[in-house]
């Protein structure tokens, strides 16, 4: 991993793919906020007020704020997954996006970065409108709560990661649904979003802790509730440097397919 | 509309042995030419002869194999992003963005040449006037007919001020009419002095806008000149074509030295002279009297013909 990866993050060009998006996503914007926002707030109202007045968890917490915070953690993983897996295949396979910027002087390590910057917005947009939805129900105890938009912010770059190196890796674009149904949606299920995993088998807890999704869900519930511990920072810290070393990846990835 | 800083060199392109290879395949075998500053160059080939690899390699999308190649003086291996600044690229096939407009197009392109703000929407409006697309800023690219998206990736790869535009085949799949109008700009950036760089598959084109081309097949080059200097030194001034009759024809060796040389391709004899209205005397002298036969000046179809064994599209 060279300087050259993270210094793609700060250069003009990044900003420019970042904006190109953002102008292609405003033709847009209604539909894609919608539903966005949508599957986690189907997933809050179903399973948080319906299955939800059936549960009783251990001590003071209701159903529906653990529910909450685990699906505002579990939001960016969706909403970066699938947008950079499809558009990075689009852009680099079908539209010729990246071709022509790459005949402009546009490193491709910039065109991944300036897609990560973009997850990154995405991610801090809709977990913005989904902790509002949270605040008008009364499911925020604390200012800390803002906090959590960091980790989704980090929790949206993180999963941009895999779904840029496999929208710029898989020869048919049909092949990234084995990524979103073998990866991703288990995922969704067993890292804490929907129950706690303190009755999981301690083996089954160690594989867990190796997958990111857990740390994310991890780090924003304490937040929410107001109760950051030292333990919350060591979540955080997971996510950072698993950002940190696996960036690199699909800009390598891109600079295959683009400069060769 | 060319320019820039530095010194203006006497090459603009220099290939020296250029290979490249795409695992098995040899898409360009060892290729040497020099394209001036200030001129037309053309490829002429047919599918597969080579011409968009050497373009890639030309505007530093793809690295050599093997051989040398010198963009401005500059090594293009080394020194890609700075080649990148000063050319423009037509690509054969119009990478237009589908989800931004027209204008959004061109200002992206621009920003990632530094350009910003009220410079570059002026240029953009200047460029989409120049290639006819004024007032088409703000449509879709779903709006624009195919030759208008070719003009405008012409619009869009002149927003740099390039000195050296490449163009993969500009006018393939455009009407009669869109092709005059790409010639037409083309000519005009001609003027300006920009150097261009084109590939092609129609022998009219080539001889209408090259001042000099080489006629490329299976990764080589075979030939280089100015149009009239290959059809001189590979055809002849006429070319005499007789469908049929093959039987019929007397040995071309006969002919009192009239034949400069003569092919066959499938029912057609062509029989290449400097010398069309003597020819047909003498066959008609000799007897031979052909119903269908065409006398006509020969064109860089024969030369490519000659050289590859091949006919070009039309
Ligand atoms: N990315 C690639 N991978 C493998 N082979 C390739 C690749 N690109 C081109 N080739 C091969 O290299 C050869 C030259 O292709 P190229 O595209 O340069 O030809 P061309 O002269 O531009 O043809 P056309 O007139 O059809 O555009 C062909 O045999 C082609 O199949
Ligand atoms: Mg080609």
């Amino acid at each position: 991993m060279s300087l050259r990866t993270y210094a793609a993050f700060f250069s003009p060009n990044a900003r420019h793919v970042f904006r190109r998006n953002l102008l292609a996503w405003r033709k847009y914007a209604w539909s894609s906020v919608t539903i966005n926002f949508a599957e986690p707030f189907v997933y809050f109202l179903a399973i948080g007020f319906g299955l939800g007045s059936y549960v009783r968890l251990g001590g003071q917490t209701r159903f529906v704020s653990f529910l909450a915070a685990g699906l505002l953690a579990a939001l960016p993983m969706n909403s970066a997954t699938f947008d950079a897996a499809w558009g990075v295949y689009e852009r680099l396979n079908t539209s010729g996006v990246y071709e022509s910027m790459v005949t402009a002087p546009v490193d491709p390590r910039e065109i991944a970065a300036g897609e990560y910057l973009w997850q990154a917005f995405r991610a801090l947009l809709y977990g913005t409108l989904f902790l509002i939805v949270m605040a008008l129900f009364g499911l925020i105890a604390s200012p800390l709560a803002l906090l959590a938009l960091v980790v989704v912010t980090l929790t949206g770059i993180l999963f941009a990661i895999p779904a840029v190196a496999l929208g710029a890796t898989v020869p048919y674009q049909e092949q990234l649904f084995y990524y979103f149904s073998i990866v991703i949606t288990p995922l969704f299920m067993v890292s804490g979003v929907f129950f706690p995993l303190d009755r999981l088998p301690v083996w089954a807890r160690d594989v867990i802790w190796f997958t990111p999704l857990y740390h994310a869900v991890n780090a924003v519930r304490p937040l929410i509730a107001g109760r950051p511990t030292v333990g919350t920072l060591g979540d955080v810290a997971w996510l950072v440097v698993f950002i940190a070393l696996f960036m690199a990846l699909p800009m390598a990835r891109l600079r295959k397919k683009l400069a060769s | 509309m060319s320019g820039g800083e530095g010194t203006r060199e006497a090459s603009v392109v220099e290939a020296q042995a250029l290979s490249k290879r795409y695992g098995p395949v040899e898409a360009v075998r060892g290729i040497d030419f020099i394209v001036r500053t200030g001129e037309r160059f053309g490829f002429l080939g047919v599918n597969g002869a080579g011409k968009t690899t050497t373009m890639k390699m030309i505007y530093c999308r793809i690295a050599p194999s093997a051989g040398s190649l010198r963009v401005f003086g500059l090594d293009s291996a080394a020194h890609a992003m700075a080649i990148k600044r000063r050319i423009g690229v037509v690509a054969q096939e119009s990478a237009i963005d589908p989800e931004l407009s027209v204008n959004e197009n061109m200002l992206l392109y621009a920003a990632f040449f530094g350009m910003s703000g009220a410079r570059a929407r002026l240029k953009a409006d200047e460029l989409l006037r120049f290639v006819g697309l004024e007032g088409k800023g703000k449509a879709h690219i779903r709006e624009l007919s195919g030759g208008m998206k070719r003009r405008l990736s012409i619009a869009r790869a002149l927003m740099n001020d390039p000195e050296l535009l490449v163009l993969d085949e500009p006018t393939t799949g455009l009407d009669p009419q869109g092709r005059l109008l790409v010639w037409e700009k083309l000519s005009l950036l001609r003027a300006q002095g920009v150097t261009l760089l084109l590939t092609t598959h129609y022998m009219e084109e080539a001889a209408r806008l090259c001042d000099r081309l080489v006629i490329m097949d299976a990764g080589r080059i075979y030939a280089e000149g100015t149009p009239a200097e290959l059809i001189a030194q590979y055809a002849a001034s006429d070319v005499l074509e007789i469908v049929g009759d093959a039987a019929a024809l007397p040995d071309p060796a006969t002919l009192d030295g009239l034949v400069r040389r003569s092919e066959r391709h499938g029912e057609t004899s062509y029989l290449y002279t400097d010398d069309g209205p003597a020819l047909l005397g003498r066959l008609g002298a000799l007897g031979f009297e052909s119903r269908r036969h065409v006398a006509r000046p020969a064109t860089l179809e024969d030369v490519f013909l000659n050289i590859t064994g091949r006919e070009l599209a039309e």
